[in-house]
C-alpha cells in the first residue's frame, strides 16, 4: 500500500499496522460504534436519566432524583394499560398480516409475468412515500363524513339505507362506516394502514431470500413430485426462515416504535382506545410538558423489544442452514 | 424597562407611518367589501371606516446595532392576519433598529418547537402559544414589568387573558396575552327555524330538544366533538361550567367529582345519543368547521373563523349562519371558554437588548391592536379593550364621520351586518379559561393537554362507563397531576 507523502520507514510501519486484523477490524467498526453511541446510546441514557428525574419542558435540569416515581404514576393511569395492550395487539396482528401478505407477494413476484415491473413499482410505493403524506391520504380516505371508500360501498349498495334487493345493506343502514370513530373499526383501520405501509419492506426482504434458494433444490423437489404447498412449507419457508426472522424483527421494532400512523389518523382516539406507547409518550412528554413521564412511558418498550429481539435472533440462528 | 433612557425616534415619522397604514387598510377594506357586496341590496355599504391610528404611542428607542427579534407563531386561522402582521413587525424593527424575523408554523408544532428550544437553550426570541402556556412556566421569563406597563398604558386587562399569563400561587407573570377569541355557538338559522327556534338555542336544554328534532326530522346532526382535541375539550368544559361544576375551585382544590359534573356528563351522553352521530369521536380540530361549511351540521361551538371561510366560499350559505352566546345551564350558569388566546412567552435564554426589544414590541403590538382585530376579521379580540374602541363603540372616522361599532356593522360583509353583535358583544360576560374558577396553572393546563375531560365525556357517551365511574377515574388522574405540580410549588390547596 502506498501512502503519498510518507517516508519509506513510516510507510512500511503503517502498512504493517493496517495488515493486522486486530487493529483493522476495530478501526473499520469505529464509525458504526460512534454512530450508534451518539444516536442510540446517548438518547437512551438520557431517556433513562429523564425517567428517574422530574424534568419538564420548562426545566430540563437533572438535579432532582425521584427514583421510580414516574413509572408508578403512569402505571396507575388507565391510558397506560390500554396503550400497552394496544401496542402488543398492534405489533402482533400487523406482523402476522405483513408476513403472510409479504410471503404471498414475494412468491408472486419471484415468478415471471407481464407487467411485473409495474407491480413491483406499485408495491414499493407506500414505503418510498413519506409516511406523513401517506397517512394523511388515508385520513381523507377514512373520513367520517366524506370517505370515498364509503361512497363506493354506498354505490354498490353494501352500505346505507338502500341495500341490495330491497334488503338492509350488508354493512349497515348508516350512510358512513365512521372508520375512525368506532373502537374496533378504528383499531382495524390503524393496523390496515400500518400493514399497507410496512408490507413493501418485508416483501423485498423475502423476495431477496427466495432468490438465495439454490435452483437445484427446487428442481429436485419438482422431480420428486412435490406440489406448490409442499414446496412452500417444507422447502422454501424453512430455507428462508433466518431471513424471515430478520424481516419479522425489523417489522416488530418499526411497528412498536411507530407513532406516525396513530398520531396522524386518530391521535389515540376515540377516547384513548387506539393509544399506543409511542404516541402516549409523545402526548405526555411533549404536549403535556412532562418529559420525565414521557421518557418513562417510552422506556416500557425497551424490555419488550429486547426480549423480542433476543428471541428472534436465537430463532434465526437455530434455523440457519449451513 | 431599560429602554426608557434611550432617545425617542421622530414622532413625525411615526405619525406618518401610522397614517399610511390607515390609508392602506382603508383602501384594502374598501376593495374587499366591494368584492364581497356585489349587487345585493342588503349588502353593507362599500365605504368602510378607516382603522383608527394608534391609541397610545409607546416610547420607542433605537436598539444597539445587531439586535435581533425572532418571532415564532402559528399560521393564523385567518390568513389576512399573517399578511398584515409580518410587515407590521418588520417595519417596527426598521424604525427602532431591530432585525425582526417572523416564522409561522403549524399549530400542532408549537409545543414541540418550544420544548426543543428550551432544551437546546437557543431558538426564537418569542413564541406565541394559543393555550396552556403555563406548562412552560419554569423555562420562560418573568414578564411582570411589561404586563404592568401595559396595564398602566392601556388600562385593565380582560380576566380571561390575565388568567392565561399570571400565576397567583407564585405571583408571577409568565407570559403576555395580547388577545383572545370568543367561542360562541354557530347555528344554521334555516334549520333551527323549522323546529321552532328561529333565534337558535339559548340553553343546553334548547340544544337537546331542538337538536334532536333537527336530526330526526331533517337528518342533520349537531356537532360538539367527543374526541381528544381542543374543540371537544372546550365543549365539554362549557357544559360542566354551565351545570355548575368545575375541575378545580378558586383555591386550586380538585372538585371534579361533584353531582354537578356527573349531571353534566350524563347530559352530554344524552345529547350525543339524541342529536349526534359517531363521527364526533373521530374529529380533529378542523372537523366541526368543515361540517358547518358543508352544511352537514346544525350547531357547532367555535370561533367565527368557520363562518369567515364560508363567507368566502359560499356567501349565500353563510347568510344562514348565525351566532348565540354561551348556552345557559339548568341553574342559570352561563360559561364557555375562549376558543384560543394569543399568548407570547419569552424563553429564559433570551437576554439583554433582545429581551428588551421583545418587550417593546409587545407594547407596540398592543397599542396597535385595532389593526390586529381588524386584520383578523374580528377573530382576535383585544386583551385591553381600550386599544380597540371601534369594536364595541360608535367612533369618529376622519374620513367617514361617525361610524357604528364593528360589532354593530360587521366590516366584512355579514348579512345582516349586525349578526355578530348579540353573541360577541356579550362574550366578555361569559368567557372563561382553562382552570376556571381557579387559575390556569400548569396542572390545569396538563389536565387539558392529557384530554382528561373530553375522554371522560366520550367514555360515557360510548356507553363504556357510567358517569360516576368516568368522573371517579378522571378525578384520580387529575389528583395525580395536581399533586405533581403542587410538589413543585405551582399549585395551591395544600
Amino acid at each position: 500500500m502506498r501512502v503519498p507523502g510518507l517516508r519509506g520507514g513510516v510507510r512500511v510501519q503503517l502498512r504493517y499496522l493496517l495488515d493486522r486484523e486486530g487493529l483493522l477490524g476495530p478501526l473499520m467498526l469505529l464509525p458504526a460504534i460512534i454512530y450508534i453511541l451518539a444516536l442510540v446510546g446517548f438518547p437512551l441514557v438520557l431517556a433513562i436519566a429523564y425517567s428517574l428525574s422530574d424534568v419538564t419542558a420548562g426545566d430540563t435540569s437533572l438535579d432532582n432524583f425521584v427514583g421510580l416515581d414516574n413509572f408508578s404514576r403512569i402505571i396507575k393511569r388507565p391510558e397506560f394499560r390500554r396503550a400497552l395492550q394496544n401496542t402488543i395487539l398492534f405489533v402482533v396482528v400487523s406482523q402476522v398480516l405483513i408476513i403472510v401478505l409479504a410471503t404471498t407477494l414475494a412468491q408472486i413476484l419471484s415468478q415471471d409475468f407481464r407487467g411485473k415491473a409495474v407491480v413491483r413499482f406499485l408495491i414499493i410505493l407506500p414505503w418510498a412515500a413519506p409516511i406523513a403524506l401517506g397517512t394523511i391520504a388515508w385520513l381523507w380516505l377514512l373520513d367520517s363524513e366524506f370517505s370515498p371508500i364509503d361512497l363506493i360501498l354506498r354505490e354498490l349498495h353494501l352500505l346505507g339505507p338502500a341495500g341490495l334487493l330491497g334488503r338492509d345493506a350488508i354493512l349497515g343502514t348508516d350512510t358512513n362506516l365512521v372508520w375512525l370513530g368506532r373502537e374496533r373499526l378504528t383499531m382495524a383501520s390503524v393496523i390496515m394502514v400500518h400493514v399497507w405501509r410496512l408490507l413493501p419492506l418485508s416483501t423485498v426482504i423475502l423476495l431477496a431470500a427466495l432468490t438465495t434458494i439454490p435452483r437445484d433444490v427446487l428442481d429436485q423437489a419438482e422431480v420428486d413430485g412435490a406440489g406448490f404447498w409442499r414446496t412452500l412449507f417444507q422447502i422454501k419457508i424453512p430455507l428462508i426462515l433466518p431471513i424471515m426472522g430478520i424481516a419479522i424483527l425489523f417489522g416488530m421494532i418499526l411497528t412498536a416504535g411507530d407513532m406516525a400512523v396513530v398520531y396522524n389518523l386518530t391521535r389515540g382516539g376515540p377516547v384513548y382506545y387506539t393509544q399506543v406507547l409511542p404516541t402516549w409518550s409523545f402526548f405526555i412528554g411533549i404536549e403535556g410538558g412532562s418529559l420525565a413521564q414521557g421518557a418513562a412511558v417510552a422506556l416500557f418498550l425497551l424490555p419488550l423489544l429486547l426480549v423480542v429481539t433476543i428471541l428472534v435472533l436465537r430463532l434465526a440462528r437455530r434455523s440457519e442452514v449451513t | 424597562m431599560a429602554q426608557e433612557n434611550k432617545p425617542r425616534r421622530s414622532i413625525f415619522s411615526w405619525a406618518l407611518r401610522k397614517a399610511a397604514w390607515g390609508l392602506a387598510l382603508t383602501v384594502a377594506t374598501g376593495l374587499l367589501l366591494l368584492a364581497a357586496c356585489g349587487d345585493d341590496e342588503e349588502a353593507p355599504p362599500a365605504e368602510t371606516p378607516e382603522v383608527a391610528p394608534t391609541v397610545v404611542e409607546v416610547p420607542v428607542e433605537e436598539f444597539p446595532p445587531g439586535t435581533e427579534l425572532k418571532l415564532l407563531q402559528w399560521s393564523h386561522f385567518v390568513p389576512q392576519y399573517d399578511k398584515w402582521f409580518d410587515p407590521f413587525a418588520e417595519e417596527w424593527g426598521d424604525d427602532v433598529g431591530v432585525d425582526v424575523t417572523v416564522d409561522h408554523i403549524n399549530l400542532a408544532d408549537l409545543f414541540p418547537t418550544l420544548t426543543a428550544a428550551l432544551a437546546a437553550g437557543e431558538g426564537p426570541t418569542m413564541i406565541e402559544l394559543i393555550i396552556a402556556a403555563s406548562l412552560f412556566v419554569e423555562g420562560v421569563q418573568d414578564l411582570t414589568d411589561v404586563n404592568e406597563e401595559a396595564q398602566r398604558l392601556f388600562g385593565p386587562q380582560i380576566d380571561t387573558c390575565t388568567a392565561n399569563s399570571y400565576l397567583p400561587t407564585t405571583d408571577t407573570w409568565f407570559a403576555f396575552c395580547h388577545g383572545w377569541v370568543p367561542d360562541p355557538g354557530d347555528y344554521n338559522k334555516a334549520l333551527w327555524s323549522q323546529v321552532g327556534f328561529p333565534d337558535g338555542p339559548s340553553t343546553w336544554d334548547d340544544l337537546l330538544v331542538g337538536g334532536a328534532r333537527i336530526r330526526d326530522e331533517l337528518n342533520v346532526p349537531i356537532g360538539l366533538g367527543l374526541s381528544p382535541e381542543i374543540d371537544s375539550e372546550m365543549a365539554a368544559r362549557a357544559i360542566i361550567w354551565s351545570y355548575g361544576g368545575s375541575v378545580q375551585d378558586e383555591n386550586e382544590c380538585v372538585t371534579i367529582n361533584s353531582p354537578e359534573v356527573i349531571e353534566a356528563v350524563e347530559y352530554m351522553a344524552e345529547l350525543f345519543d339524541k342529536t349526534m352521530t359517531d363521527e364526533v369521536f373521530a374529529w380533529n380540530a378542523a372537523s366541526n368547521n368543515q361540517g358547518l361549511i358543508a352544511g352537514e351540521l346544525s350547531y357547532i361551538l367555535n370561533s367565527i373563523s368557520a363562518y369567515r371561510s364560508l363567507q368566502k366560499i359560499d356567501p349565500a350559505a353563510s347568510d344562514d349562519i348565525f351566532f348565540v352566546p354561551a348556552l345557559t345551564g339548568p341553574r342559570g350558569d352561563q360559561h364557555a371558554s375562549a376558543h384560543v388566546w394569543q399568548i407570547y412567552v419569552i424563553p429564559n435564554y433570551v437576554t439583554g437588548a433582545e429581551l428588551e426589544a421583545a418587550k417593546a414590541f409587545l407594547l407596540h403590538l398592543t397599542a396597535n391592536y385595532n389593526q390586529a382585530t381588524f386584520n383578523s376579521e374580528l377573530y382576535n379580540f383585544p386583551a385591553f379593550k381600550s386599544t380597540v374602541p371601534q369594536l364595541y363603540e360608535t367612533f369618529e372616522s376622519t374620513q367617514f364621520g361617525e361610524q357604528p361599532s364593528w360589532l354593530d356593522r360587521d366590516p366584512f360583509g355579514s348579512r345582516p351586518n349586525d349578526k355578530l353583535k348579540e353573541a360577541l358583544s356579550t362574550a366578555e360576560d361569559w368567557v372563561t379559561y382553562l382552570g376556571f374558577p381557579g387559575p390556569s396553572s400548569p396542572a390545569a393546563s396538563r389536565v387539558y393537554a392529557d384530554r382528561v375531560i373530553s375522554n371522560m365525556m366520550a367514555q360515557v357517551a360510548l356507553g363504556d362507563k357510567t358517569a360516576e365511574e368516568a368522573v371517579a377515574e378522571a378525578e384520580a388522574t387529575i389528583e395525580e397531576i395536581f399533586d405533581e405540580w403542587r410538589d413543585k410549588g405551582y399549585v395551591g390547596c395544600t
